[in-house]
This record gives structure tokens, sequence and C-alpha cells, in this order.
């Protein structure tokens, strides 16, 4: 297991050098579908660490997570076309009912590990999903159409450049990256270590486990709840066949596990691997319609998991292994 | 006395509860052996149904001849995907093991994609088709077979494990790994076995549905879903919780869509489990 | 702005690049520049069957506007677009996987890196949502015909434009030949059953077909709106079975109408017609249902057997079948045609500049004799940018082929109604 501990000085200067290159990036590329690759990146970079809140820290597995993304980005969308509400408040109403409902199904599924809190997740998930598919409140099917507003940054809708949004979720994605190593460095990181070691161990010592665990699940709704927000604002265009399936919780799975989860970083370098290769593959080879694009996607993920399970995190810090 | 709308429902409901049974039976033996979940389940009823339409297409034999042919396959499958790619998560974190079935069921799902294009296929007159009247009741027949198959195959699976040597080696790993190992049983071999068999047994189910039911490359994806479902509903590798579950999981669909809201069974089916789960952690008949 | 007023700068740079030859003779060799089209589709995935359908259809559109062709099609008798220098049409095809996040992407991709000048496709109304979207920020003219959801062109959106009929208009046709059966083959019909798959397509139809059921003064009898994909459909056809309807209309993709079928027959479900769209016409459905799927009824822009009135019909379908090996399914029909009015209206404006396009479109009057679908041909509302010509037909199955039997006065063969019990057939 990757220990967690302060940051050296190397590590922050790099961090300082890649935070610096990302904020030129705009600057640089031409065109949008560069910088479309980098919004997702960063968009399950964020996700993939608000995952790893719950999975890497707090050991809960879960499959999920698109019920979380789905109500942030359904809750300030029907905010704002209903009440005309600032997606900025919505952000906050959004991330306010993901963590009630995160609580909601927390508190039963507590108690239930490893492959049982998977299920359970992706079946909750999946009746969140048909039910805002029958929704009429909320459009259903058909979803909703966001109205085109002027370009600010109080309406959080940009038309002639993609930079703004690039930067706001550079924020956020920062925000999620504070928060994390908050959690860790906090007394409730160390909970979440011992919870994972081991339940029974947890419980003969006398952390009140619920509660932890229940903290977890919440933060990791907000934070994806608040992904779900930016993408709403991001597309203008949500249904529930776009953000409340099944392959957005794996793909945030996939994301912290293949940087190595339970490492702060790890789920940002998952993004940044994992993103590009299946936005790269759809536009190369896509078209043939082969599915070859997405059969070199199923065996990457299969030889990490098999041979390379600690993470792409694992391999870059070797000196971390050796202190652990 | 129920009406005869209720009465079809009822069997209709014990049909397609038989058919999950038979589907999830092969996932619970993998699951309770080696504790993982095999997220290419679906992909490999998938598999067994392709074997079934294409030995049909071409050299006509029957699906119901060629349940032997689909169970070798997906043995040898099953077998070979456990040595090459699950063998080596085994000692691995949890995560590797939850997630490196997911990078099995895209590639195979992908793989039919591009061998056999997206393309729907249907086996057009298998030796069982039709249906038989029973009063104002329609069976279909080849459900009816699958249902036949899926308590022949459970009864089996059940005797199996109960009565032979292997068998028993199965359920001794399957209750405690450790102690199994020194009781000098070869686990990585057991596991190997039951992974096979798991794969066959979904085979199986592949070739049964193929009479009926249409085919193409993402066919097994909420087969999947509900067959992880019904396994984790009646218990880890519990054979007898599998095949109850099934049903049970069969009467809430058909009667949840019939009495109230056909958009709304899925989600029925998924209720019912959690509200499970969380009385019953350990599923209906788990340890 | 800053963005789009470079990018404009460029492209009306590389339209004038396109223009001049035309303008300084045929004598200088160069070849004039192709004109790029972007081409969406859910080309893996899910629908990739469909969508594959679908390019192959404006693939074949695009040979006929490129080559030299005896076909009364725009474009068709010349190589290339003549008001251009003899330009020919390239198109880049982008994959949307059926997601609409994809869709946005896709259609920016194409235009900001590719230089497309127009967008086709899409295919499922959901993703040309986002995509034309993407376009209208963009400026960049969209002509879709394949996607028909009603809404797409209640937007108000200036640069996007549907050839094809949308859901309302043919849940009012299925109406209009209710009322016709009535009046003409004095077959009346008291109630009706919707059932229609819950995502955006089959909802979208539900609703319309409420609205029509109200204003034509028929009895809903049963309204339901069930899972797409679903592994067993005997709970929805028992629902239907109790509430015994004179007609059933039914809006499904090809997999819920493959086990409709069987389960409706399997049950003994008997109404005395069945209405049906999309997935029951589509190229994998009747191979895999075979003689299951007779005298049910389908709703089609398109069907093999206008070649009666129509050579054109078997002109095209000659020219498919000899590129692909199979006949002209609907799907690729309704592509087919979005490439042809892109042609024509750039032709018009002898430019590819994106105003002068939409302006183009504007005027698009393409005749009833250059469609291959049963039309007056191609003229756009100017609100609304919906074809003002496009209706629907309604074929049957017979003898497991399409066959039109409505409207009555083009009808190939005479509808079969009622629908045989499925007990007393062969």
């Amino acid at each position: 297991m990757v220990s967690v501990r302060t940051l050296t000085r190397r590590q922050i200067s790099l961090f300082a050098l890649v935070l610096a290159l990302l904020l030129l990036y705009p600057l640089f590329v031409k065109g949008s579908f560069p910088m479309h690759v980098m919004i997702m990146v960063f968009l399950f970079a964020m996700m993939g660490v608000a995952w790893n809140i719950m999975g890497g820290y707090a050991g809960m597995f879960s499959f999920g997570q698109a019920a979380f993304f789905g109500i942030g980005a359904y809750t300030s969308s029907y905010l704002l076309m209903t009440y005309h509400l600032s997606p900025w408040l919505g952000l906050l109403a959004g991330g306010a009912f993901a963590s009630l409902a995160a609580a909601a199904i927390g508190i039963p599924c507590s108690n239930l590990r490893g492959h049982y809190f998977a299920i359970a997740s992706i079946a909750f998930a999946e009746i969140v999903r048909i039910h805002f598919n029958n929704w009429k409140l909320v459009g259903a099917a058909e979803g909703l159409t966001l109205p085109i507003l002027d370009q600010s940054l109080k309406n959080f809708e940009f038309h002639s450049s993609k930079a703004p949004y690039y930067y706001i979720l550079l924020g956020f994605l920062i925000l999620s990256l504070l928060v994390c190593s908050w959690v860790s460095t906090s007394r409730m990181g160390f909970y979440f270590r011992a919870i994972k070691e081991s339940h029974d161990l947890a419980k003969v010592v006398g952390i009140n486990f619920v509660r932890y665990r229940l903290a977890a699940i919440m933060i990791s709704a907000f934070l994806t709840a608040m992904a779900g927000t930016f993408y709403a604002q991001y597309i203008l265009y949500l249904d529930p066949e776009s953000v409340l399936i099944l392959p957005i919780s794996v793909q945030v799975v996939l994301v912290a596990m293949l940087g190595g989860s339970g490492s702060i970083m790890g789920p940002v370098i998952g993004a940044a691997i994992l993103l590009p290769i299946s936005e790269g593959t759809r536009v190369w080879l896509g078209p043939k319609g082969t599915g070859i694009d997405m059969i070199v996607y199923g065996t990457l993920i299969m030889l990490i998991s098999a041979y390379r399970p600690q993470g792409v995190w694992g391999l870059l810090s070797r000196t971390d292994r050796r202190k652990a | 006395m129920m009406g005869s709308d209720v009465l079809q429902q009822v069997v209709n409901s014990f049909l397609i509860g038989s058919v999950y049974s038979l589907v999830a039976i092969g996932l619970t033996l993998i699951w309770g052996v080696m504790n993982i979940i095999n997220f290419a389940h679906g992909d490999f009823l998938m598999l067994g149904m392709f074997i079934a339409f294409w030995l049909y297409t071409l050299v006509h034999l029957d699906p119901i001849f060629s349940i032997p042919i689909c169970a070798a396959i997906l043995f040898i499958l099953g077998a070979a995907i456990y040595r090459f790619i699950v063998s080596k998560v085994m000692n691995g974190p949890l995560l590797a093991q939850l997630v490196v079935t997911f990078g099995v069921s895209i590639f195979l799902a992908n793989l039919a994609v591009m061998l056999w294009t997206p393309d729907f296929r249907l086996i057009e007159k298998p030796l069982l088709s039709g249906t038989w009247s029973l009063g104002a009741v329609q069976l279909s027949i080849p459900k009816f077979a699958a249902s036949l198959g899926s308590v022949l195959v459970s009864a089996s699976v059940f005797l199996f494990l109960k009565k032979t040597k292997t068998g028993k080696a199965i359920l001794a790993v399957e209750m405690n790994r450790d102690s199994a190992l020194l009781m000098g049983i070869n686990t990585d071999r057991i596991n190997a076995l039951s992974f096979g068999v798991g794969s066959a047994l979904v085979g199986i189910a592949g070739a049964f549905l193929s009479m009926y039911y249409y085919i193409y490359p993402q066919v097994g994806g909420l087969f999947g879903l509900i067959s992880f479902c019904i396994v984790a509903l009646g218990g880890f590798g519990s054979i007898e919780g599998a095949f109850i579950a099934g049903i049970l999981i069969g009467f809430v669909q058909t009667l949840g869509g019939y009495y109230f809201d056909p958009a709304y069974k899925y989600a029925l089916v998924f209720l019912v489990y959690l509200i499970t789960v969380w009385i019953r952690p350990q599923g209906l008949l788990g340890w | 702005m800053r963005n789009v007023t470079r990018r404009r700068f460029l492209i009306g740079g590389s339209a004038l690049a396109v223009s001049m030859p035309s303008l300084v003779s045929e004598g200088f060799a160069a070849p004039p520049k192709a004109i790029k089209l972007g081409g969406l589709y859910p080309l893996t995935g899910n629908l990739a069957s469909t969508g594959l359908d679908c390019k192959r259809g404006a693939e074949l559109a695009v040979g006929i506007i490129n080559g030299k062709y005896d076909l009364p099609l725009p474009l068709a008798s010349t190589e290339g677009l003549p008001n251009l220098g003899g330009a020919k049409i390239e198109v880049i095809w982008a994959d949307t996987k059926g997601e609409p996040k994809n869709g946005q992407a896709e259609a920016e991709r194409v235009v900001t890196q590719d230089g497309v000048v127009g967008v086709i496709g899409a295919y499922q109304s959901s993703v040309t949502k986002t995509a034309s979207q993407a376009t209208e920020r963009l400026r960049i003219p969209y002509v879709c015909s394949d996607s028909s959801s009603p809404t797409l062109t209640e937007r108000g959106l200036k640069y996007f434009f549907r050839v094809s009929p949308h859901d309302g208009i043919f849940a009012r046709d299925q109406f209009n030949f209710l009322k016709d059966l009535e009046k003409v083959k004095k077959q009346k019909v008291q109630n009706l059953a919707l059932l229609y798959e819950n995502t955006e397509f089959g909802s979208n139809v539900g609703k319309q077909e409420n609205k029509y059921a109200q204003e034509y003064g028929y009895k809903v009898v049963a309204d339901i709106s069930y899972t797409a994909n679903a592994t067993d459909v005997t709970s929805e056809v028992g629902r239907l079975i109790k509430a015994n309807p004179g007609v059933l209309m039914h809006a499904s993709y090809i997999t819920d109408a493959i086990l409709f079928t069987k389960t409706f027959k399997e049950m003994g479900f008997n109404p005395k017609g069945m209405l049906t769209m999309a997935g029951y016409i589509e190229p994998g459905y009747l191979p895999a249902v075979k003689a299951d799927g007779d005298y049910i009824i389908v709703r089609s822009t398109f069907a093999l057997d206008l070649a009666k009135r129509k050579p054109l019909v078997a002109k095209v379908n000659d020219l498919f079948k000899k590129k692909y090996g199979t006949d002209m399914s609907e799907n690729a029909a309704r592509s087919f045609t979005a490439p042809f009015v892109f042609a024509d209206a750039i032709n018009r404006a002898k430019t590819t500049e994106p105003e002068a396009v939409v302006n183009a479109l504007h005027d698009t009057n393409i005749p009833g004799d250059q469609v291959i679908y049963p039309w007056k041909g191609v003229k756009f509302d100017p609100q609304t940018n919906q074809n003002i010509y496009a209706t629907g037909t309604l074929v049957q199955i017979q003898n497991q082929q399409y066959v039109t039997v409505w409207p009555f006065e083009s009808a190939a063969k005479d509808v079969v109604w009622p629908f045989p019990a499925w007990k007393s057939r062969k």
C-alpha cells in the first residue's frame, strides 16, 4: 500500500512546473479539440480524485459515481431553467443533494464489504438512472436543453472559446486535490486507513466507522456533483444516457486505478493517460467502425490490472515503496 | 381462483426467473470460490449464444445439440482467461480484482463486433420452438426447455459439489482457502477448474437463450448486471441461493411490470436487491 | 469572438481559393480544392449497425455528386460542383459512439481542425442536438436527414436544417391512415394501445400519439412506456392483451422490435392492426424475425417498391447494391439526401462561405422527381428550417417484403386489414 506523507520539496517544484505548463496550455494549442481533450482529462481526474476519497482511502469501491455526477448536473440545470438560479449556486445545491443521496445510500450500505458494496453501488446508480429516465419534471428521457445565455463568468457559459471552461475546471481539480490531501492527512484520513486495513479492527478500537465512512461518501459525492454541474454548463444539454450510465462510473474507477489508487495524484495521472487514449482511438479508429478502438482499450485495462495493479503512480514513486 | 391473465404472468415469471438462475449459477460458482466478480459474465453468455448461432448457421446443428460444444468451448476460454489474466490478480489489490474483468468484458464485446459485425441475429427455426396452449395459458416451448435446463443444471452442479471429490475440494476452497491449502488441495487448479466450470455453465445458458432471444455483441449487458444482483442476493457461492434468487427476481420483474409500471421493472429488481442486502448483508442463503 | 473571426477569415479565404479557378477558366489545370463536409454517426457501440448503414447512404450520395451519372438527381450529371470549378465533396467521418458529448466534441473537431464547411448526420436525436448546438455557435450550416425528434427544429436554430419528416409528422400519418381506412375501406377502429420505449425517441412519439389520439377522437386503452433493451417483455404484452385494443401503435428500436414480435406471437396478441416505427424497418429486423414480421405496418420515408412509380429509386438501389451487396434500407435512404441538399446549396451559393450557404439553403427548391421519396420535393420552412414537403408513407410487410400501402393513391399493394391472427397463419 502506498503510504501518505507530506510532499518533498522536489515534488512541490515538479507540481509547480506542471501547473505552470497547464496554465499556459490554452495559449499554445489551436482548435477546440485539444482543449476538449484536456477538459475531459480534468473532468475525469476530478471525479477520480473524488472517488479516491471513498475508494482509495475509505476502501469503499463505488461503481456508481455516475449517480452523483448526474444528480449534480440535473440539480443545477433544473434550478437554472425553472428558477433562473445562477449555476454557481446550483453547483452548491447539486453538491448538497448528491451528499444527501450519498448519505441515504451510505447508511444502509455501510456494513457492506468489497464486492457487495460495489454491486450495491451499481444497483443504486441504476435505480437513479431509471428514475430520471422516467421523471417528467426533469424532462425524462428527453433530458434538459440549457438556455444559451450571454457568455460570462456569472452565467457560467462561454461560446467563443473553451479557455474559460478550461481554467474553471482546472480550479475545481485543484480544489479537489486540496480536499483530498486534507482528508488524507487529517485525523479522518488516519481512521480511513484503519478502516481499510480491517473492518473488525476498526470496530474493536472503537472508531465510529459508520460515521467516517459516511463523511467520505458525502465529500466524494459533493465533488463528483460539482463535476456534473460543470458538465451540464459545458455541453448545455443533458439526458440520462449522457450523465447517469454505468460506463461513466467504470471510467472513473479505471482512472483512479490506472494512476494508482490511494495516492493523491494517482487519478490525475490516470486521467492524463486514459482520456487521451480513449478520445484519440475514437478519432483515429472509430470511423472505421470495427470496434478496434475499444479492443485496444479493453486490452489495456486487462494488462494493467493483471500486471501493474499498483498503477502508474506506484511505478513512478519507487522511493515511496521503499519506505512503505 | 386466479384469473388466466394472472396465471399467465406467474408462469412467465417462473420462466424468465429460471433463465436468470441458469445464467447466474456459473457466476456464483466463480464468485464463491475465488471471491472475484466476473464482470465479463454477460459477455461469456454472448459468446455462448454466438457459438450456438454459428453452429446452427454453418453446420445446421440445432442449439439443443450444441449445448455440450458451447459448454466445452466456454470451459476452455474460462480456464484460459483465468490462467493468463485473472490468476495474476488473485493476490493483488482488491481493486485490480474488480477491474480486470471489466477489461475482459470490453475486449470480448468489441472483438465480437470486429469478427461478426454489430448486426442482430436470430436462430430461425430451432427444433424447440412455438407454444403450447394449456387452457388460456400460453407456454413458450423454448423458454420452458430453458427452465428445465436450469433446474437440471442447478441440481447437477449441486450434486457435483456435494458428492464428488473435486466438488468437495471446490467447496473446501470456497469455505476456507488457507485450510484447503493446508489439506493439500491445489487451490490454483481448483480456481482454474471453477472458472472453467462457471464459464461452461453460462455457455449452456447461452445455448438455451439462443433458441428464442436475439443475438448481438452487446446482448450480455443487462443479463450480466441482473446476475450480479441474483448472486449477491442468493449469497456468494450458494447454488441453491442463486436458483431461488433468480426465480424471485423473475417474479419481481414480471409482476412489477404487469401491476406497477414496465418502465420501472428493472429499478424494482435493483431495489429488492438493495433492501435485501441492507437487512441481510450476506444474502438470502449466504453465511 | 476572436477565434471565430480568425476561423471565418480562414474559411472565407479558402472559399475564395476554391472559387478562383472557375473564374480564371478551365485552361489552368490546378484541381479545385475539395469541399469538406463532416459526417457524424454512431460507428461503434450499441447502434453501430445503424450508424454504418446511414454512412453508406451518404457515401453513395457523395459518389454520385462527384462522379458522372445519368440520374435525375441534383448535380449527378456533372463531376463535382460546376459552379465551383468542379470541386468534389469530401466527407470527414467522425464516430460519436452515440454519446451526446461526443456529438459536440466531434462537430467542433471537424469544423475547427478539418475545416469542414457543413455537417450532416448524427442519427440519434440527442447527439444531433448537441452537435447542432456546437455548429450553431460556430456558425456552420448543418443539414440533417436522419434524426426524427420534433424538438430539433423547434429550437429556433439558424444554421440547422432538416430534410426528413419528424416523429410528429409520422405520428399524424398513422392517424390519417386510420381515418382513410374508415373512409375508404369502411374499417372502423374503436380504440388504441400506445406502446413506446422510454428513451428520447419513444417518449417523444408517445407524447405526439397521445396528442393526435385526442385530436382525432380515439380512445387510448393502454399507454405503456417500457424499458428499452429489455430481457423479457411478457409483462408488457400481458398488459396489452388485457387492454384488448383495436390497434397497437409501437415505437421501438430494433432489439425491442424483435423481442416484441416474438412475444406477440408467443402470447397470441391479435389486434386488428399494428402500426409501428423505426425498429421494424431496420435492415436487421426482417432477417431476424422472417415471416413473423408479416402484416405489421411501419412508417417509412422510403420503400423499394416506389420504383414502380419512380424509376430513379431502382437505379439508386442498383448502385447501392453493386457497392455494398445489399438492398438500400430506409436508414441509408434517409441519410442519402443530406449531401445533395448541401451540394445543391453550395453550388448555387458559388462559395462555401457559411452565411451564403445558409441563404442558399433557404432558397432550396429541389423538385419531387429529384428525390428518392414520394415527396413533392425539398423546400425549407423559413421559420423552423424543416422541409415542408417531407411526409411519411406507411409500408406493410407482406411475404417478408416492405410494400407501400398508404397513402392509398401511391400504394403498390392493397393493405391487409385486419391483422390475421397468429394461430390462423400457415
